[in-house]
C-alpha cells in the first residue's frame, strides 16, 4: 500500500510539475479554444461556468485522467486490487491537484495584491488567472481547481484498473489477425505476384500524383509545395547525413546558393540580367555542389563534432555575407530579391502553386531515382562502411576524402535544386529565408523520418511541415514541441517514424543489385 | 582493384598538403601586411581606440571562457556537444535578472534616503546573491537537462545525443521565450554598478573608460577559471572527473560511479554557464530568451580552438576569440559587420593546420 | 526497397488527397470568383439592393465578386504578423491595436468582425503562406498588413489575385507601392520619405557636416541608413564611416571604439530600439561623448528613455506618436486596461495598427450590401477601390487620405528629441 502511494506520489509529482509549466506558457487556455472549435461553436454555459473555463477544464481534466491513470502504471504486477489502483491514483491525484491548485492560489493572490505578473510571466494575463480560478475568487477557485484534479485523478485511477492488460491485448490480436487474413488470402498472393503487379502501382500512383494539384485548392497547393521543397531538401540532407554519416548543420548555404542563383540570375533587380528559370536552374545546382565541394576540402579530416560546429559556421558565414553592405549590390542585401522568374512551358508561364506542385514531384521523383540507385550502388556501400567505421572502412581501401567529398557535392546538389524551386515559387529570397532554423528543420525531417531512409524523410516532412500548418492555432508552441520532439525521438525511437531497414533492402534488392551492377566487380562474395 | 584504391587515397592528402601551404603562405603574408599597414603605413587609430577594442575584446573574451569551459567538461567525458549549453546560459542569466528585480522592490530606508532599496544599499550582497542563484538555477537545469535528455542515451551512437542536445535548446529557448515572453529586459545594476562607469584613464589627450562591470567580469571570471582547475586537479571529484574521461569502463571497475561524476559534470559546467550569464547581464545589460545563442556558439568555438576537452585551451580559446572579435576588423581592414565571419573562418583555418585545436594533444583521429 | 518505397508513396498520396478533400469540404463555399466580368469594378454602396434570390446586383458585376455572410456568420479581417520568434513582439503588438478598433467599431447591423492573425514570422515564406491561408478562407475579406516588408512583398501578388485589399500599418519599404498593386495600402510612411527628411534635418537645422551612419543590417535600418547616406552627401555632407552590426547582440563597443576614431558630430542609426539602447549605452565608454545619436521611428517610445536613462538625453529620434488627442487618450487607456501594458512599448506601431483596421473596417461597413435574403453581402472588388479611395479619415494619427499608389500615411515625419528624460518635439521643424 505504501509503494503504490509512494508511486502515486511521484507520479504526481511530475505530472504536476508539467501541468504547473503548461498553465506558465498558457497552453491550457490554447488546448481549450482547439477544443472548442472542436466541440461547439457557441458560448454554452454549464455548471454556471462560460465555455472559456469549461473547455480549459476539459483539458485539464484529460491530464487530471491521466496522471490517475499512470498513478500505478510503473509498479508492474503490484496494482492488483482496486484499492491499490485507488491509493495510487489517489495519491498522483492528490499532488497533481495540490501543486495546481497552489499555484491558482499563489498567481491569484498575487494579482489580487496588485503585482503585474504579466510583465515577467508573459502568459499569465489577469484574464488568464480568473480562468485559471474558474471565475471564482482566489481561494474557491483554488480548492475547485485542486478538487476536480483529485477527483479526474481517481476516476483515471479507476478507468485505467478497468481497461487493464486484457482489453489492449485482445484488440491487438483481433487486428494482426484480420491483417494477416488479408495479406495471406489467396486474392491477394495473386494479384502481388502478378507481373503486372508493380507496374500497375506505379502508374496508380503517377495518375494519384497528377490528380492531387488539380483536385487541391490553392492554399493545399501551396502548402504541398513547401512539403514537397522539404521533403528534397530532407532527401538531400538524407545522403550526407544518412548515407553517409557526417553531420551538416549549415545545409541552409547550399539551399541558399541555389536560390540566391535563380533570383540573380532572372530578376530584374539587381542585375536585370533576365535569364530564363531553365538557365537559371541547372546553374544553381552546379553552383551548389561546387560550393558543396569548396566547404568539403577543408573539413575532409574532422569528424562528427567539429564537422558539425564548421558547417554551421559556414552557413551562417553565407546568410551574413548575403546581408553585408559589401556584397548588397550584387546579392540585394537584407532586402532580398523580388520578382524572381518562374519557369515556361512551350512559351506559357508554369509558375501557378499547381505546376509548381507537379515540378516539386518530379524534383522529389527524381531525386529518389537518383538516391536509391546511388545507395545500392559500390559509392552508397563506401559511405555505409565510412559511416559505421571510417578507419576500417579506410583499411579496406575506401578512398574516405572522394567519398566525403561525393556526399557534400550530391546533398548540396539537392538542396540546390530545393533552393531554385523554393525562391522561383516564392518570387522573392531573401536573408531571412536562410536563417539557422532552415538547417534544423530539415535535420529534424531527416531524424524524426529515420536516417538513412527515403520514405522516412518524406514521412517526416508530413508530419513537421504539414502538421504545423494545418494546426495552426498551436503555431505558437510548435517550435517548443519541435525541440521536445526530438528529444522524444532520440530516447524512444532513435531510428525514426519510419527506420531505414537495412536488412531488408540488402535481402530485397540483391537481385536488382546484381543486375545492375553486374558491370563492376562489386563486394559481393 | 584494391591496389588502386590506395594509390587513389594517397593522392587527395598531397592535394591536402599543398592547399595547407599555399592558404598558410597566402593568409600569413596578408596578415603581416595588415599589420603594418594599421600600424606604420597608415595609422588608423590612436592608442585610445586600441585601448577601447582592447577592453571590449578581453571582458567579451573572459565571458567566452566559461562558457567554453563547461563545453569542454562535457565533451572531455562524453565526447557529445552540449549543444543547449548556451541556453543553460541563458537560464543563469534569468535568474541573476529576478533576483534583481526582486531586490529592486525591497525597501531598505537609511538615514539619508528614505526610499533606499536593497539593492542599492547592499550593493555587494546582491551581487553575490544574483551569482549564487544564477548558478545553482543554471546548476539544477543542467543537472536535470543530462538526467532527462542525455543519460537514457549513453550508449547510443554519437549522431543520437547531440540531435537530443539541439531538440533540448530549442526547447529550453522556446520555453523561455514562452514563459518570459520576446521582449529583451534591462538587467538593472545596483546604482554603483552603472553600466559606462568606471576608472578614467587619460590616454592620448582623451580618457579611455575601464568599465567597473568589464572588470567585476574579468575579475570574476579568473577568479572562477583558478577554483576550477584546482577543482579538477587536486580533489577527489576532480581525480574522478579525469579518470571518467580517461576510460569510462575502468573508471568503474575502481570503484568510481560513473553515473554520478557525469552529473556532477553537468552541475558543474551548469554553474558556470550560470555565472556567465550573471556576468553577461551585469556587464552587458540584456536579458532574453535568445540571450545564450550567439555567446553559445562562440563559446563552442572557443573550446575547438583551444583544443576541445582541454581546459586550460578553453580558456586561451575563449580570450582569444573575444579579442579576435574586437580587434580583428580592425586589423584586417574588413567592416565589424563580418566579425562573425572572421571568427570562424579562424576557427576553420586553425582546424585545417591544426585539427585538434591550439593545446589539444595531437590523438589519434578517432577521438578528434 | 522500391516497392515499398512506392507503396508508401501512393499511401502518403491518397493520405494527403484526403486531408485535401477535407480541407476543401470543411471551408464554407467560395465566393463566385469567375462568375463575372472582369473591369467592372465599382459598386454602389447601398444597404439593399433587390436581385434574384436575394444577392445584390453589385455581386454580379464585381470582378471578384462577393462574400457572403449568413446571420450570425463573422466578418474576418486577417492580419499576416510575426507571431512567434524575435520579432514576435511586433505581431504581437499589431494584433492587440489591431483587437481594439475591432472592439471599437462593434456590430455592423448584427454581423461581428474579428481579428485572425496568424504567424508567418516576419518571412516572405511565412507572408506568402499565410497569404495563401487567408484568400482560401472565403470569410476573410480585407488584410490588415503584413507587418513586415519581406512577408508583405511575398503576399502582395497572391491578394491581388483574390482580390483582398490590405493596408499595412508598418511595412515601410518605398518599393511595395511602386510595382503598381491595386490591393496595397499602408498608413505608415516610407523609408525614403523618413531618410530625406532626417538628413534635410541634420544638416540644415542641426547643421552637422561629419556623421556616421550605422544600421542593423536588415531590411528597414539598412535602407533607411542608405537613403540618409545618399540624401545627406548629397547636401554637401560627408559620412564618415558607413557600417552594419550585427543584430541581437549586447555589445557594440568594438564598432563603436572605431566610429569614434573617425570622429563624427552626429551618429545616425537604422534599425529598431533594442540595439539602440545597447549603442546609446555604450557610447560614453566609447568615446563618442559629444557625438549626437539620431535614429528612427523604430528607436522612438518610452522604451528607449526608461532603457537608456540618463544616456539617452540628447537623442534625436523619428515618432510615429500621434499627436494627443481625445480619441488618443481613450485608446490608450483601453489597450494598457486590456494588455496591462502601455501602447508603443511592445513596437511603435499599437496607433497605425488600430487606424489600419478601423479604415478596413469604416470600407467594408461603406459596401456592405445585405440582401434580401437577409445575407450580407460584400463586393470584393468594390472594397478594393474603397479602400485605396479613402479621404479624410479621422484616425489617431491624424487624417488618413490614400494617394492613388496606396500611400495613406496622414503625416511626414516629426522628430523629437530626448530632454530631461522625456520625448519632446525638436527644435526647428
Amino acid at each position: 500500500m505504501n509503494k503504490q502511494i509512494n508511486n502515486g506520489f511521484r507520479t504526481g509529482l511530475i505530472f504536476g510539475i508539467i501541468n504547473i509549466f503548461l498553465i506558465l506558457i498558457g497552453f491550457p487556455m490554447v488546448a481549450g479554444t482547439i477544443i472548442k472549435d472542436a466541440i461547439h461553436n457557441d458560448s454554452t454555459v454549464l455548471l454556471g461556468l462560460n465555455a472559456d473555463i469549461l473547455d480549459m477544464l476539459i483539458f485539464m481534466g484529460l491530464i487530471g485522467l491521466w496522471a490517475g491513470a499512470s498513478g500505478g502504471r510503473r509498479l508492474k504486477g503490484e496494482v492488483d486490487t482496486w484499492l491499490d489502483a485507488l491509493a495510487s491514483s489517489a495519491s498522483s491525484g492528490f499532488t497533481n491537484g495540490l501543486l495546481v491548485g497552489g499555484l491558482a492560489y499563489l498567481l491569484g493572490a498575487l494579482n489580487d495584491a496588485g503585482v503585474r505578473i504579466s510583465v515577467y510571466l508573459a502568459a499569465i494575463l489577469p484574464a488568464t488567472i480568473k480562468q485559471l480560478l474558474l471565475g471564482k475568487n482566489t481561494l474557491d477557485g483554488a480548492l475547485l481547481e485542486f478538487g476536480f484534479l483529485f477527483v479526474t485523478g481517481l476516476l483515471g485511477g479507476a478507468l485505467g484498473f478497468a481497461l487493464r492488460g486484457q482489453w489492449r491485448k485482445a484488440l491487438g490480436d483481433w487486428w494482426k489477425k484480420i491483417w494477416s487474413g488479408f495479406v495471406n488470402s489467396a486474392w491477394v498472393r495473386k494479384i502481388r505476384s502478378h507481373p503486372l503487379f508493380m507496374p500497375a502501382v506505379y502508374a496508380l500512383g503517377l495518375v494519384i500524383l497528377y490528380i492531387i494539384p488539380q483536385e487541391a485548392g490553392k492554399y493545399w497547393n501551396y502548402t504541398l509545395g513547401t512539403v514537397g521543397i522539404y521533403v528534397l531538401l530532407g532527401l538531400g540532407l538524407n545522403v550526407v547525413v544518412g548515407f553517409a554519416g557526417l553531420l551538416d548543420l549549415g545545409y541552409v548555404a547550399f539551399f541558399a546558393i541555389g536560390a540566391y542563383t535563380v533570383a540573380l540570375l532572372t530578376a530584374p533587380n539587381p542585375h536585370h540580367l533576365m535569364w530564363s528559370f531553365w538557365v537559371a536552374l541547372p546553374i544553381g545546382i552546379v553552383l551548389a555542389a561546387a560550393a558543396g565541394i569548396l566547404l568539403g576540402i577543408p573539413v575532409l579530416r574532422m569528424r562528427g563534432d567539429y564537422l558539425a560546429i564548421v558547417t554551421l559556421g559556414f552557413g551562417e558565414i553565407i546568410r551574413i555575407l548575403a546581408t553585408s553592405d559589401l556584397l548588397t549590390p550584387f546579392s540585394g542585401g537584407p532586402k532580398g530579391v523580388s520578382a524572381i522568374g518562374g519557369p515556361t512551358l512551350f512559351g506559357k508561364p508554369f509558375s501557378s502553386d499547381k505546376d509548381f506542385v507537379y515540378l516539386i514531384m518530379i524534383g522529389i521523383l527524381l531525386t529518389i531515382f537518383v538516391t536509391t540507385q546511388l545507395r545500392s550502388s559500390r559509392v552508397g556501400r563506401a559511405w555505409e562502411a565510412m559511416r559505421e567505421d571510417e578507419t576500417v572502412a579506410r583499411a579496406m581501401g575506401i578512398n574516405t576524402l572522394t567519398h566525403k567529398l561525393m556526399a557534400f557535392a550530391i546533398g548540396a546538389a539537392f538542396a540546390g535544386l530545393g533552393g531554385v524551386l523554393f525562391a522561383s515559387r516564392n518570387q522573392f529570397t531573401g536573408p531571412e529565408d536562410h536563417n539557422l532554423m532552415v538547417s534544423i528543420n530539415v535535420l529534424s525531417v531527416v531524424i524524426v523520418g529515420g536516417m538513412g531512409s527515403i520514405p522516412g524523410v518524406i514521412a517526416g516532412a508530413f508530419a513537421l511541415k504539414g502538421l504545423p500548418e494545418v494546426l495552426r492555432e498551436v503555431q505558437d508552441y510548435r517550435v517548443l514541441f519541435f525541440g521536445a520532439l526530438l528529444v522524444i525521438m532520440m530516447i524512444w525511437r532513435p531510428e525514426g517514424l519510419w527506420p531505414s531497414s537495412r536488412r531488408s533492402m540488402e535481402l530485397g534488392k540483391a537481385d536488382d543489385n546484381a543486375k545492375k551492377n553486374s558491370g563492376a566487380p562489386g563486394g559481393k562474395p | 582493384m584494391e591496389k588502386t584504391a590506395v594509390h587513389k587515397a594517397s593522392m587527395p592528402v598531397n592535394t591536402y598538403r599543398l592547399i595547407q601551404i599555399v592558404l598558410g603562405v597566402v593568409f600569413s603574408a596578408y596578415v603581416i601586411w595588415r599589420f603594418y599597414d594599421v600600424f606604420i603605413g597608415n595609422p588608423a587609430y590612436g592608442a585610445d581606440t586600441w585601448m577601447r577594442f582592447a577592453i571590449s575584446g578581453v571582458v567579451l573574451g573572459s565571458v567566452y571562457a566559461l562558457v567554453a569551459i563547461g563545453y569542454t567538461l562535457v565533451y572531455g567525458i562524453l565526447f557529445m556537444i552540449n549543444f543547449a549549453h548556451g541556453d543553460i546560459m541563458m537560464i543563469g542569466a534569468f535568474g541573476g535578472y529576478f533576483v534583481f528585480e526582486a531586490l529592486k522592490n525591497i525597501p531598505s530606508p537609511t538615514v539619508g534616503d528614505p526610499h533606499q532599496v536593497f539593492l542599492n544599499a547592499h550593493p555587494i550582497i546582491s551581487v553575490i546573491l544574483a551569482f549564487v542563484v544564477g548558478m545553482i538555477v543554471a546548476a539544477v537545469s543542467g543537472y536535470f537537462l543530462e538526467k532527462i535528455a542525455y543519460r537514457p542515451l549513453r550508449n547510443a551512437p554519437r549522431l543520437v545525443p547531440l540531435i537530443s542536445a539541439i531538440g533540448a535548446s530549442i526547447f529550453l529557448e522556446n520555453a523561455a521565450l514562452l514563459l518570459f515572453g520576446s521582449q529583451r529586459r534591462d538587467f538593472v545594476n545596483p546604482v554603483q554598478l552603472t553600466r559606462g562607469t568606471g576608472w578614467n584613464i587619460p590616454v592620448n589627450g582623451t580618457t579611455v573608460i575601464l568599465p567597473y562591470t568589464g572588470v567585476l567580469t574579468f575579475v570574476l571570471s579568473v577568479l572562477i577559471l583558478i577554483a576550477l582547475y584546482l577543482l579538477v586537479q587536486r580533489t577527489r571529484i576532480g581525480r574522478a572527473m579525469r579518470a571518467v574521461a580517461e576510460n569510462k569502463s575502468t573508471a568503474a571497475l575502481m570503484g568510481i560511479d560513473v553515473d554520478g561524476v557525469i552529473s556532477r559534470t553537468f552541475i558543474i559546467s551548469g554553474a558556470l554557464a550560470g555565472a556567465a550569464g550573471v556576468m553577461w547581464g551585469i556587464h552587458l545589460g540584456l536579458v532574453y530568451y535568445q540571450v545564450g545563442f550567439i555567446p553559445g556558439i562562440k563559446a563552442f568555438t572557443a573550446a575547438v580552438l583551444g583544443g576541445i576537452g582541454n581546459i586550460p585551451g578553453a580558456m586561451l580559446g575563449g580570450m582569444f576569440l573575444g579579442i579576435i572579435e574586437a580587434l580583428g576588423p580592425a586589423i584586417l581592414g574588413l567592416p565589424f559587420q563580418l566579425k562573425d565571419v572572421l571568427a570562424f573562418g579562424i576557427l576553420v583555418l586553425i582546424l585545417i593546420f591544426r585539427p585538434t585545436g591550439l593545446l589539444g594533444e595531437v590523438l589519434s583521429e578517432e577521438k578528434v | 526497397m522500391s516497392k515499398r518505397l512506392f507503396f508508401v508513396l501512393s499511401v502518403l498520396v491518397v493520405a494527403s488527397m484526403a486531408l485535401a478533400a477535407c480541407g476543401t469540404a470543411a471551408t464554407p463555399t467560395p465566393a463566385p470568383a469567375t462568375q463575372a466580368p472582369a473591369a467592372a469594378t465599382q459598386a454602389p454602396a447601398a444597404t439593399t439592393a433587390p436581385a434574384a434570390g436575394g444577392k445584390p446586383d453589385a455581386c454580379a458585376t464585381d470582378a471578384f465578386g462577393c462574400a457572403v455572410f449568413k446571420p450570425g456568420d463573422t466578418i474576418i479581417i486577417g492580419m499576416g504578423a510575426p507571431m512567434t520568434g524575435d520579432n514576435a513582439s511586433y505581431g504581437i503588438d499589431a494584433a492587440n491595436g489591431a483587437k481594439i478598433a475591432i472592439s471599437d467599431a462593434g456590430d455592423f447591423q448584427g454581423w461581428k468582425f474579428a481579428l485572425d492573425a496568424e504567424d508567418d514570422g516576419g518571412t516572405a515564406e511565412g507572408g506568402a503562406a499565410v497569404a495563401n491561408k487567408f484568400v482560401s478562407n472565403p470569410a476573410v475579406v480585407a488584410i490588415e498588413g503584413h507587418i513586415f516588408s519581406g512577408a508583405t512583398q511575398a503576399a502582395i501578388p497572391i491578394y491581388e489575385k483574390a482580390g483582398l485589399p490590405m493596408m499595412s500599418p508598418s511595412a515601410t519599404n518605398p518599393t511595395l507601392t511602386q510595382t503598381g498593386s491595386k490591393v496595397f495600402n499602408r498608413d505608415v510612411f516610407t523609408d525614403a520619405t523618413q531618410g530625406k527628411f532626417a538628413a534635410a534635418y541634420l544638416y540644415n537645422t542641426l547643421k552637422f557636416t561629419q556623421i556616421a551612419i550605422l544600421h542593423d543590417g536588415q531590411a528597414y535600418g539598412q535602407g533607411l541608413a542608405q537613403v540618409v547616406n545618399d540624401q545627406f552627401t548629397k547636401l554637401g555632407g560627408t559620412v564618415v564611416t558607413f557600417q552594419a552590426i550585427t543584430p541581437g547582440l549586447a555589445d557594440y563597443s568594438a564598432v563603436l571604439a572605431d566610429v569614434a576614431s573617425k570622429k563624427p558630430q552626429a551618429l545616425f542609426y537604422g534599425g529598431y530600439v533594442a540595439e539602440a539602447v545597447v549603442l546609446v549605452n555604450q557610447m560614453k565608454q566609447a568615446g563618442l561623448t559629444n557625438t549626437v545619436f539620431f535614429s528612427d521611428d523604430g528607436v522612438f517610445g518610452q522604451d528607449f528613455l526608461d532603457r537608456a536613462g540618463a544616456n539617452a538625453e540628447g537623442a534625436y529620434a523619428t515618432s510615429l506618436i500621434p499627436p494627443a488627442s481625445d480619441a488618443k487618450t481613450k485608446f490608450d487607456a483601453a489597450y494598457k486596461a486590456a494588455y496591462g501594458q502601455d501602447a508603443g512599448k511592445l513596437s511603435p506601431y499599437s496607433w497605425s495598427s488600430y487606424d489600419a483596421a478601423a479604415v478596413l473596417i469604416k470600407a467594408i461597413e461603406s459596401v456592405a450590401i445585405k440582401g434580401t435574403d437577409g445575407n450580407l453581402y460584400i463586393p470584393r472588388g468594390a472594397l478594393v477601390t474603397a479602400v485605396r479611395s479613402t479621404k479624410d479619415y479621422q484616425g489617431l494619427s491624424g487624417t488618413i487620405s490614400c494617394d492613388p499608389t496606396g500611400e495613406c500615411a496622414s503625416s511626414g515625419p516629426v522628430f523629437y528629441q530626448v530632454k530631461n528624460g522625456q520625448w519632446v518635439p525638436a527644435a526647428g521643424q
